[in-house]
């Protein structure tokens, strides 16, 4: 992979990864706030904790799977060792 | 004698960290004799996932998440784990913008400091210095109220004297970073990771049986104490908090050395992407125990007026260890506010040796035509880093009384001085060092001013005003700076100034 490749492809794992913490954060507001009005406990909890606290985490780690699964990609590997053997 | 038995663990524990440092030191005397400061400051650029995710998390999380930010929860309830949690989102944040651009970057050029990287974009050396002395002076007041913090929980639970408690793992983390570098730093961060997960699950597991089960707490909270319940707390915890605290320990940690460092110090893509997974698990694992033991705690004192517990909320955990758990266990449980405060200051200890010796001393050696021998850097960085730690011991053995509040500052101000600098510099082609100077210079001495004043604006932290400010004189000193020269543009942004020889 050229450079430049790698860093358009390290630009758009930046951009990704800044969309998916908006999207954290929307869901983090919906899930706890947009909760907060409801009387339904669960396991002695209200909703909102559930939600805003165990479920918007669980969310995070979903979200942070699906970014090092199908966002981040392997360019470094060949790429590296063959610089690093060759020299400058 | 009866009161060794409280001691022993976090001395075991201590101990078993000083012989891992010593083995990493072992293994890596080889990679040391040839390129010292690389395997010293960066671990050779060879860590895997779980170290990296683990390292990363440990340093993050200091002794406030242990023991004030517990404290507020016990006042606020279920709103302060709510706002708690917005941590879930720093570890995939800052390895999914820096990560992949600031590794490529940083085997290019051979950078082992995040100064490094920033000298290199800019070229400029007034902006390095001034990066080198915020790391040190923020690093070291954060490095006093980590320990302070630590040895007052420990004299607290334990009943042995301040001094004993600072004396004891204080002394231990300033060998075991001089000794075991990096690398070192690396591994006992995990085991302190694991260390401070293990402790507050038997603690959170106490806690409960003490109070008469969960159930018990909660009906407490419905019956007599429901702000607990409600986001809002009636008030205590206004929506003004919540945008500030989103800030200040979420999105504006993106930028701090101390985790941005750790992008140039994995092996590769495999290792990056198991930390982000690894990393998002295990920083809410420990933000959610951690904090529901402070809101759960409402359910054994009892008390809601904060003067019954000597007016601080610092002494909400260890009256709560000391009145849910005998003497062996709170002996156990204490491992792990003390594995958070030394992985905190290790890695900050080892930023600062760094900084001063390889970003400011190695630096002028080499502008004068002078170089030092690998023994020679080896000497020197191994002695400064043990001197930098003796003298953070020693101030804090008689700390200034308000480094309490110089502890978050200095957190605020960090993230101030390098927000802009780190995401224009790698993102933004036309930034310039004037701006870059100026915003790191104008931010900061903003965001100091309106924080010595006590002035905010809308309520919100100060830090809203530090990264705002830093930004409109980024805008104003890079209108006035020249464009970055093209080897410079060529090695940040070969994507906009392409160099087709380079293809692998």
């Amino acid at each position: 992979m050229k450079r430049s490749e790698q860093f358009r492809q390290a630009n758009r794992e930046a951009k990704t990864t800044v969309l998916a913490t908006v999207v954290v954060i929307l869901f983090w507001i919906v899930s706890g706030f947009g909760l907060a009005g409801s009387d339904i406990i669960i396991f002695d909890t209200p909703i909102w904790v559930i939600g805003g606290c165990i479920v918007s985490w669980l969310f995070a780690v979903v979200v942070a799977w699906w970014l090092a699964e199908y966002v981040i990609k392997d360019v470094d590997t060949e790429d590296s060792s063959a610089a690093e053997g060759g020299g400058k | 004698m009866e009161n060794l038995l409280n001691l022993a663990p976090a001395l075991l524990f201590l101990a078993a960290l000083l012989y891992i440092s010593y083995w990493v030191q072992q293994q890596s005397s080889e990679a040391r004799s040839s390129n010292f400061v690389k395997d010293y400051f960066i671990g050779g650029r060879n860590l895997g996932g779980f170290v990296l995710a683990m390292t990363t998390v440990a340093t993050y999380s200091s002794v406030s998440t242990f023991v004030g930010g517990p404290g507020v929860a016990w006042q606020i309830g279920y709103g302060w784990l709510y706002m708690a949690i917005v941590q879930m989102v720093v570890i995939f944040l800052v390895m999914g913008v820096f990560g992949k651009k600031i590794s490529l970057i940083a085997k290019e050029i051979d950078a082992v400091t995040v100064i490094d990287i920033i000298r290199a974009r800019y070229k400029s050396d007034a902006l390095a210095n001034m990066a080198a002395i915020f790391i040190v002076a923020f690093f070291c007041a954060t490095m006093v109220a980590q320990f302070v913090g630590a040895a007052k929980l420990f004299e607290a639970v334990t009943g042995y004297s301040y001094m004993t408690g600072l004396t004891m793992f204080g002394i231990i983390v300033v060998i075991y970073t001089t000794i075991g570098g990096f690398k070192g730093v690396a591994i006992t961060d995990a085991i302190c990771a694991i260390a401070m997960m293990v402790g507050m699950g038997i603690l959170f597991y106490c806690l409960l049986d003490k109070a008469g089960g969960y159930s018990a707490i909660m009906a407490h909270f419905r019956a007599h104490d429901p702000a607990m319940l409600e986001p809002l707390s009636r008030g205590k915890m206004p929506i003004s908090l919540y945008i500030s605290q989103w800030l200040l320990v979420g999105v504006c940690t993106l930028a701090l050395p101390q985790s941005v460092v750790r992008s140039i110090s994995y092996k590769d893509t495999k290792a990056l992407r198991n930390a982000i997974i690894i990393g998002t698990i295990v920083i809410g694992v420990v933000t959610i125990i951690a904090t529901w033991v402070g809101v759960l705690c409402k359910g054994v004192l009892t008390n809601p007026d904060l003067a019954a517990y000597g007016n601080s909320v610092d002494n909400i955990m260890p009256r709560t260890i000391i009145s849910v758990m005998s003497p062996f266990w709170a002996g156990v449980v204490i491992i792990g506010p003390i594995a958070a405060t030394i992985s905190t200051v290790s890695s900050l200890l080892l930023t600062s040796s760094s900084s001063i010796i390889k970003d400011v001393y190695m630096r002028s050696l080499e502008k004068s035509g002078k170089s030092l021998s690998n023994d020679g850097v080896k000497r020197l960085s191994m002695i400064f880093t043990i001197l930098l730690g003796f003298g953070i011991y020693l101030i804090s053995i008689a700390p200034p009384s308000v480094i309490w509040k110089i502890n978050m500052f200095a957190f605020g101000g960090l993230e101030t001085a390098f927000f802009w600098v780190m995401i224009f510099g790698l993102f933004w082609h036309k930034a310039n060092s004037t701006g870059a100077i100026c915003a790191m210079f104008g931010g900061v001495a903003a965001y100091c001013i309106t924080m010595a004043l006590g002035f905010k604006v809308m309520s919100l932290h100060q830090i809203t005003i530090g990264i705002t400010t830093s930004l409109v004189f980024f805008f104003i000193g890079n209108a006035m700076g020249k464009m970055p020269d093209m080897d410079t543009l060529k090695l940040f942004f070969p994507d906009k100034y392409e160099d087709d020889e380079k293809a692998a």
